[in-house]
């Protein structure tokens, strides 16, 4: 089966750095067709770069990437016959209207008028548009314009969709709409790269996840998978007084507000639980979540980058 | 992509830059013919009327760099302010599909001002089946290399605000320098020399040839013709090859 998208070895080194710092770095991932996938990773980790060569707006340092098994590079015609692409901080044009903004996009990709008709109806509708679809764009709140945006692309006929941090600014009940109209759309077997900082958002509709980290790919599966492949999978939250020492015996201890948090094995986590009921302290136990994993994997790395950064062993240590 | 569909994706880019933007600040033409307008009537009350068909000639040349100034202004806007560009470079619609229906749209903002300047045109007794064919000639190559500059340039601007600086500029170059607004004649020798590496001189000189202004011979039209042709080439092959239509 043709991968969706899948980059070999990819790099990208932007010719305006000056420390030739690379934005990605031998990347390669392979993104299975008619799902959404996950991109997550810190501000900086090379999420964007990523979208931005996939959708053919940026040309990589070295390595490939294919779109439905055209080269972004040399068959990028045939790439940019079957995307459509949501930039991060991309805003719909202000002297349109709602339906305009949906409706022009559809015909500028080509589409027969009655179809772009029908198809920005059916957006506008899943997207709770309608309203507003005679309000001119420059009136409408951010998260309105973001929630166009994403109505234009959504509506198109674009087997694949980037959608890069498609639901920054909208309120919980937008970004619920948002997940719908993108659960609806890829269950049409279409596929959706999805960039975002909510982990939750991330976890909730992806398929498979990558976690990205100064432009290496840093952990990829299914969220089940992500959770398993950390070194402590399942967290302990102890409440009330426990000797820290102790704890510490268990896995990675965080201090919280009335008590600790406690990331470890699962033996150790039964046997820590055990312990903690026996001495009358509260607790809750369960697997890690997409954000424990994050901030492990993360974490982790910028340990590791600190000495090459600044050069000081002492800051490994602190 | 089939023609079809790239011509309905055209008429899109004229719809959505040229027709709805007039429809929701009408101004937007006002401002297109200003320029022009205020040259002719300076023109004409510094000459007593003398230079006012050289006024006319001009301000239609005027109006046609005008559309790629203003053109280059909002190529920068959309690509850097609204992430358009991106938007549509991911998709199917082709660079020179987008560059063509953008230049088409601002082609849109200059009609009134054209129109005042060929009923003056027309009016002042001008308009003959050559001076028609070659006004019509010259101003389609002035719009067509404005246009490949503007998109060339466009690529490179980090902001919007470098396009205001670099537009008085290219004013300046192709409009002021150059014997746009008054005869070659008037210079002097070294400007005239100057005024010859600007295509614009060569786009004056044969409109104000057909219509009289300034005669001009058979060769020395065909030279111009060859100049401006091939300016407008060059600028093409420059845009094809330096403007980014993907970053690097």
């Amino acid at each position: 089966m043709t991968s969706a998208i899948r980059a070999d070895h990819l790099s990208k080194v932007y010719p305006t750095s000056s420390s030739g710092a690379r934005a990605l770095d031998e990347l390669s991932i392979d993104i299975p067709p008619g799902r959404v996938y996950g991109l997550i990773g810190r501000n900086g980790a090379g999420k964007t770069t990523f979208v931005r060569i996939a959708a053919t707006q940026l040309a990589p340092t070295s390595g490939r990437v294919e779109v439905l098994g055209h080269d972004v590079m040399t068959e990028e015609r045939d790439v940019r016959l079957r995307i459509a692409c949501v930039p991060q901080e991309s805003r719909p044009l202000y002297f349109l209207n709602t339906e305009e903004v949906v409706y022009l996009y559809l015909k500028l990709r080509g589409l027969d008028p009655p179809e772009a008709r029908r198809r920005t109806r059916d957006a506008l509708d899943e997207l709770s548009l309608t309203e507003y679809r005679r309000r001119s764009v420059a009136r409408l709140s951010g998260g309105l314009r973001r929630r166009v945006l994403c109505a234009m692309v959504l509506a198109s006929d674009a087997e694949v969709l980037f959608l890069d941090e498609p639901t920054t600014g909208l309120d919980p009940i937008a970004r619920r709409q948002v997940w719908e109209a993108i659960r609806r759309t890829s269950r049409e077997h279409r596929t959706i790269l999805l960039t975002t900082h909510y982990l939750d958002e991330a976890e909730s509709l992806s398929t498979r996840l990558a976690l990205i980290e100064r432009g290496r790919l840093m952990l990829e599966g299914t969220p089940e998978d992500l959770r398993g492949r950390v070194r402590y999978p399942y967290r302990v939250t102890v409440l009330g007084s426990y000797p820290r020492d102790e704890l510490d015996s268990y896995g990675r201890v965080s201090p919280i507000e009335g008590g600790y948090l406690v990331f470890a094995r699962e033996r150790e986590a039964r046997e820590l639980a055990r312990r903690a009921l026996e001495r009358g302290n509260r607790l809750s136990m369960g697997p890690v979540s997409l954000e424990d994993v994050f901030l492990e994997v993360v974490g982790r790395s910028i340990e590791e980058e600190a000495p090459k950064d600044d050069g000081e062993e002492e800051a490994v240590e602190a | 992509m089939t023609e079809r569909r790239r011509f309905r994706s055209l008429f899109t880019l004229v719809q959505l830059n040229g027709l709805i933007p007039i429809r929701t600040q009408p101004l937007y033409l006002v401002n297109l013919i200003a320029s022009p307008l205020s040259f002719l009537f300076f023109i004409w009350i510094v000459s007593k009327g003398a230079l006012l068909a050289y006024g006319i000639t001009g301000g239609m040349v005027l109006t046609m760099l005008s559309v790629g100034t203003g053109l280059q202004s909002d190529l920068t806007h959309y690509r850097q302010d609204l992430k358009f560009q991106d938007v549509v470079v991911a998709s199917p619609v082709e660079a020179p599909v987008y560059v063509a229906g953008m230049a088409l749209s601002e082609l849109v903002y200059s009609l009134p001002g054209l129109s005042v300047f060929v009923i003056l045109f027309v009016v002042d007794g001008f308009a003959t089946p050559t001076s028609v064919v070659v006004l019509a000639g010259a101003m389609l190559l002035v719009w067509s290399f404005a246009t490949a500059l503007a998109f060339t340039l466009a690529t490179y601007f980090q902001d919007v605000r470098e396009t205001w600086m670099f537009s008085p500029i290219i004013s300046l170059v192709l409009t002021v320098l150059p014997p746009v607004y008054y005869p070659i004649s008037s210079l002097p020798s070294w400007a005239r020399l100057v005024a010859h590496f600007s295509p614009t001189t060569y786009a004056a000189g044969l409109v104000q040839g057909a219509v009289g202004l300034a005669p001009i011979s058979i060769s020395g039209a065909v030279l111009d013709w060859g100049v401006l042709v091939g300016f407008t080439a060059v600028l093409f092959v420059i845009a094809a090859v330096k403007a980014r239509w993907r970053d690097l």
